[in-house]
């Protein structure tokens, strides 16, 4: 029985950061489901373990670890196995620079619209005082917007344009990033593509218009890559919903323009 | 090594007094930040320097090479020096790069509002044509019209008074927020020092605050880092920064 325990969801998004860390570093680990569509973080039992309510959170021992991306960095540096850093101070500062903006900037603006499609209405279908009840018990005021915006439909013609801006200009950053360096960040395998993984496994699914095999060759390249890696595979597997069975997308070795409708 | 930084307030002052603290050498230009002055370096274009998350801070150039983002220049002048401006253990680095985290995304959007809404900037048109950030562009623009908005205030005072009450409540016990002395000091009192003037409501009865940005001060590589400047109160300097969360 492993002393470390992963609260988490789908490998996709933050959930898919600390799990495909781990298991990249050889840490076997117990895995805790939380089923984000039927509001499991928002429960007593979870929030004993992160008030905050947020996924993923990671038990070690006796310590809670919050905060996706700092979990992945402790993951890297409190256990042996490969390391996901590269070594210079100066790759280091790219990894952490790229996974910031994937955090901060790109990926709310990719979950915005995933969350318009694919959440908004997966849970809609609920008893609607139910789902009142669900929204009223979120801990974090800017999550209860969020969620309510989600449930409702909300998001503005405005805030879903931009996000589709967001998502266009970010592709082609890390189609440019990708054209001078093998993987995102330096010249080896890191915590930035473990990142950008999970956000943009999917990426020649939801954005046919703007990624496939001849507009975003070094992307379609790099999801390749570590789509190919047995780890990414192990991981992936441990996913329960048809959103997280796109990446099988990726088996495709070529995706034209055309192909995708 | 070469570090571009405006006025010492904000991502300027983490990246100057975290350069002082490892004792590196490198060549000080001074910017200023607030005349959008970063995008016309030679840098300026490239992806980490105009798409950087915390808006209009310092870059320091090393091999023709910009980096952006006050936390992460710190760690990497922490990496190419001795290592003394984070802890060894990766639970409290854990620890630090959290409370970083968290300062990046909720307290620091905050500041630069209210300090940009008290100190509008001076939006020229030549000037902010050349940021290659949409989004920051339009961050200038709303900030030279005048950030006066009562809910966006409102919400930014909030987020002021919780990230003082948390240092008020880590310090219980400490000399510095993470016990040994750190990044997450240098980056907490950046953004904080100047909201003592413009919200001292939210530092009234918090005397271990007070001591601790006392404390702060006389450290001599921060002492370095306020000779730099060249208004009277650095701390009423801003620029736009980080943007306030989109949503949720």
């Amino acid at each position: 029985m492993s002393d470390v325990t992963l609260y988490h969801w789908e490998p996709n998004a933050n959930s898919g950061k600390p799990m495909l860390a781990l298991m990249e570093k050889g840490v076997p680990f117990n895995s805790h489901y939380l089923d984000l569509l039927n509001f499991d973080q928002h429960k007593p039992d979870y929030l004993a373990i992160n008030p905050q309510g947020t996924i993923p959170a990671m038990r070690h021992g006796n310590r809670v670890l919050t905060e996706s991306t700092a979990i992945m960095e402790y993951v890297d540096e409190a256990f042996t196995g490969p390391p996901l850093m590269p070594e210079h101070p100066r790759d280091q500062w790219r990894v952490r620079w790229w996974m910031k903006f994937m955090d901060q900037w790109l990926g709310p603006s990719f979950s915005m619209i995933g969350w318009n499609v694919f959440v908004g209405p997966a849970v809609r279908t609920k008893d609607p005082d139910e789902l009142k009840a669900a929204i009223e018990r979120i801990p974090l005021p800017e999550r209860r917007t969020a969620w309510r915006k989600a449930i409702y439909g909300l998001f503005s013609e405005d805030e879903l344009k931009e996000s589709q801006r967001r998502v266009a200009e970010g592709i082609r950053m890390l189609e440019a990033a990708l054209g001078k360096r093998e993987w995102l960040a330096s010249d080896r395998y890191s915590l930035a593509d473990i990142n950008g993984f999970n956000l943009g496994y999917a990426l020649p699914l939801s954005q046919p218009k703007l990624s496939n095999d001849e507009l975003t060759p070094n992307i379609l390249r790099w999801l390749r890559a570590i789509y190919a890696r047995p780890m990414t595979k192990a991981c992936w597997a441990m996913g329960r919903t048809p959103m997280v069975k796109r990446v099988a997308i990726l088996e495709q070795q070529y995706i034209g323009r055309e192909k995708v409708t | 090594m070469t570090v571009y930084h405006g006025e010492p307030n904000g991502p300027s002052f983490t990246v100057l007094a975290a350069l002082f603290e490892t004792g590196l050498d490198a060549a000080l230009v001074h910017i200023d930040l607030a005349k959008a002055q970063r995008h016309s370096l030679a840098c300026a274009q490239q992806a980490e320097v105009a798409m950087s998350v915390e808006g209009e801070g310092p870059v320091v150039v090393v091999d023709g090479e910009g980096m952006t983002d006050s936390v992460f220049i710190a760690c990497y002048l922490d990496g190419v020096s001795e290592g003394k401006l984070r802890p060894k253990d990766p639970y409290a680095r854990w620890e630090m790069m959290t409370w970083c985290r968290q300062l990046i995304e909720r307290t620091a959007p905050a500041a630069a509002h209210l300090g940009l809404s008290a100190h509008p900037p001076i939006g020229d048109a030549g000037m902010l044509a050349k940021i290659g950030s949409v989004d920051l562009r339009a961050r200038w623009h709303d900030a030279a019209a005048g950030l006066n908005a009562e809910d966006r205030l409102a919400d930014s005072k909030m987020k002021i008074a919780q990230a003082v009450n948390k240092i008020e409540a880590q310090l219980d016990g400490r000399e510095w927020l993470m016990g040994e002395f750190s990044i997450a000091d240098l980056e907490s009192y950046a953004w904080l020092a100047g909201m003592v003037e413009l919200l001292p409501s939210a530092f009234a009865e918090r005397p271990r605050t007070a001591d601790w940005m006392h404390r702060v001060r006389l450290r001599p590589a921060v002492a370095k880092t306020l000779s730099l400047a060249r208004m009277a109160a650095p701390a009423a300097y801003w620029a736009p920064g980080p943007e306030i969360n989109r949503w949720g």
